[in-house]
């Protein structure tokens, strides 16, 4: 397990400036989306928007039905079942709230929800003393994460909602469930793997419903949502090196030659992401 | 405008559901490809006006979706036939050495950009455009320009890179002016994109994840 510290530092330093200006970019959306909520003051729900939300929702669960085999996949294991029965509960918020917010309140709860996993994770003496690669990467993502919260908060504010600042009330308590049996680091690399799953796919499942006044939204989520999928395929990376007792092999930079074959493909395996795991709107609204 | 009263009939779209997923079928898709599958057979709904700052925006519609999706293909033809040369270069020993994780990353990602391409130009022939089968002219001759100075893998994997990016930061950028179920399809291929280009950071010995929020700069317009 090595880490050259300084050429990473470096890196993260790099990046991060260069991010600033994508952090400006998702920040500047704000004054046009608090231009919009002055236009749709007043304004009536549009019902070709509604009609379009509602087939979405049958859709998602036609999906849902359509794809038991890969749903049973990806919920394997004792985390799955925790997971299934949640993910069977009924939804709380309210019809004819406004779409747009409760989208982007829900993606505020499942990243509120990201970084206080991360920062537990970090706080386990296995993560914390362990692998380097692994701890920078959990700091990372969790600053990464928190950058995410307070986009879609600034954003739910400028369209008039209410900002989410409690984690995702479906996923929460599943999170807190596991907390005792996270025994080692790929305990914790399959339960962060599988938020990163949610967030992948629930904000791609969002780009299909946000009504026509949400474009701008759209492309903040979806620029979120090219994030997240690559925490997602880091974490499957990570996880396949930890299965094959290869964990030695986690450093940065590689040892590309000694990386085997299958690592050039286990962190993307299907040509399109799926969105089996997306949660729906009015699951993390206020 | 015809275009959009043809992919509403009831009776086309469960045509054109029942073609698709033939299609998923016969090329091994999996589960993600039917979703991929089901949105490409729906109306386009919502696809009316968007107002934004006070100016109206650009209208989403089908054309602007079938345009986007021939632009898309003409990239995904590029992203097929630059793997093709890095693996024949390979195979011709034109790169040393190659580790088997690179060998099986640049087959697996051609693959998945076929299956991209696949599903784009299934889009526009359902809905009466042409297949495309040409990459983009002015980007292939960067890339092929570039191409020729690769000596080794990992000159492959930043040109590799570089693609991707490009791929990814066009389905970023386009995703707003497209309607919502091929926003989806978008969206689905740009994930895909984003996981190659952190496989190819981590390859290079680079940070997988450097961005907090991905970017539209490397996005690309037709030549």
């Amino acid at each position: 397990m090595t880490l050259d510290e300084r050429a990473f530092d470096q890196v993260i330093e790099e990046s991060q400036d260069l991010q600033s200006d994508a952090i400006r970019q998702a920040r500047s959306t704000v004054p046009e989306l608090e231009e919009i909520r002055e236009e749709r003051r007043d304004e009536p729900v549009d019902p070709e928007d509604a009609r379009a939300y509602e087939h979405a929702r049958r859709e998602l669960v036609r999906d849902l039905g359509l794809a038991p085999g890969l749903r049973r996949g990806l919920l394997a294991g004792g985390f799955g079942a925790f997971l299934a029965g949640i993910l069977a509960a009924p939804a709380f918020a309210e019809d004819g709230d406004d779409v747009d917010v409760q989208i982007l309140q829900t993606a505020s709860s499942l990243e509120v929800l990201a970084v206080a996993t991360y920062g537990a994770a970090l706080g386990l003496p296995f993560i914390k003393d362990g692998n380097p690669v692994v701890v920078k990467f959990a700091q990372t993502t969790r600053m990464q994460h928190d950058e995410h919260r307070k986009a879609f908060q600034a954003q739910t504010k400028a369209l008039g909602g209410k900002k989410q600042t409690k984690p995702n009330p479906k996923y929460a308590p599943v999170v807190e469930q596991m907390k005792p049996s996270l025994q080692g680091p790929m305990d914790v690399v399959n339960l962060a793997a599988t938020l990163e799953q949610v967030a992948t796919e629930t904000y791609l499942k969002d780009l299909g419903l946000f009504t026509n006044k949400g474009a701008k939204s759209k492309q903040v989520m979806a620029s979120v949502m090219g994030v997240e999928t690559q925490h997602l395929a880091t974490l499957r990376a990570v996880r396949a090196l930890l299965a094959g007792g290869a964990a030695d092999l986690i450093t940065l930079p590689p040892d590309i030659t000694q990386l085997p074959a299958a690592a050039g493909s286990v962190a993307f395996p299907v040509a399109f992401q799926g969105t089996e795991m997306a949660s729906p709107p009015e699951e993390g609204a206020r | 405008m015809t275009n959009d009263l043809h992919i509403s009939e009831p009776a086309e779209e469960e045509h054109h559901g029942l073609s698709r997923r033939r299609f998923f079928a016969v090329s091994g898709a999996t589960g993600a490809a039917v979703v991929a599958a089901a949105y490409l057979t729906r109306t386009p709904a919502g696809a009316s006006t968007a107002s934004v700052s006070g100016t109206k925006a650009a209208k989403p519609s089908l054309n602007k979706d079938l345009d986007t999706a021939a632009f898309a293909a003409s990239l995904e033809v590029l992203a097929v036939g630059t793997y093709q040369s890095a693996l024949d270069a390979a195979t011709a020993g034109k790169l040393g050495s190659v580790p088997p994780a690179v060998a099986t990353f640049v087959q697996t990602a051609k693959d998945q950009h076929q299956a991209h391409l696949d599903a784009l130009n299934q889009l526009l022939t359902t809905n009466g455009r042409s297949a495309v089968t040409e990459p983009d002219r002015g980007l292939k001759g960067t890339v092929d320009q570039k191409f020729g100075q690769v000596t080794d893998a990992a000159g492959a994997a930043k040109l590799a890179r570089e693609l991707e990016q490009t791929a990814a930061a066009t389905y970023l950028k386009a995703i707003p002016s497209l309607t919502p179920d091929t926003a989806v399809v978008a969206g689905s291929i740009l994930c895909v994109d984003q996981q190659h280009v952190a496989v190819l950071n981590y390859a290079l010995g680079e940070y997988p994840v450097p961005d907090t929020f991905a970017s539209t700069t490397d996005a690309a317009s037709a030549s």
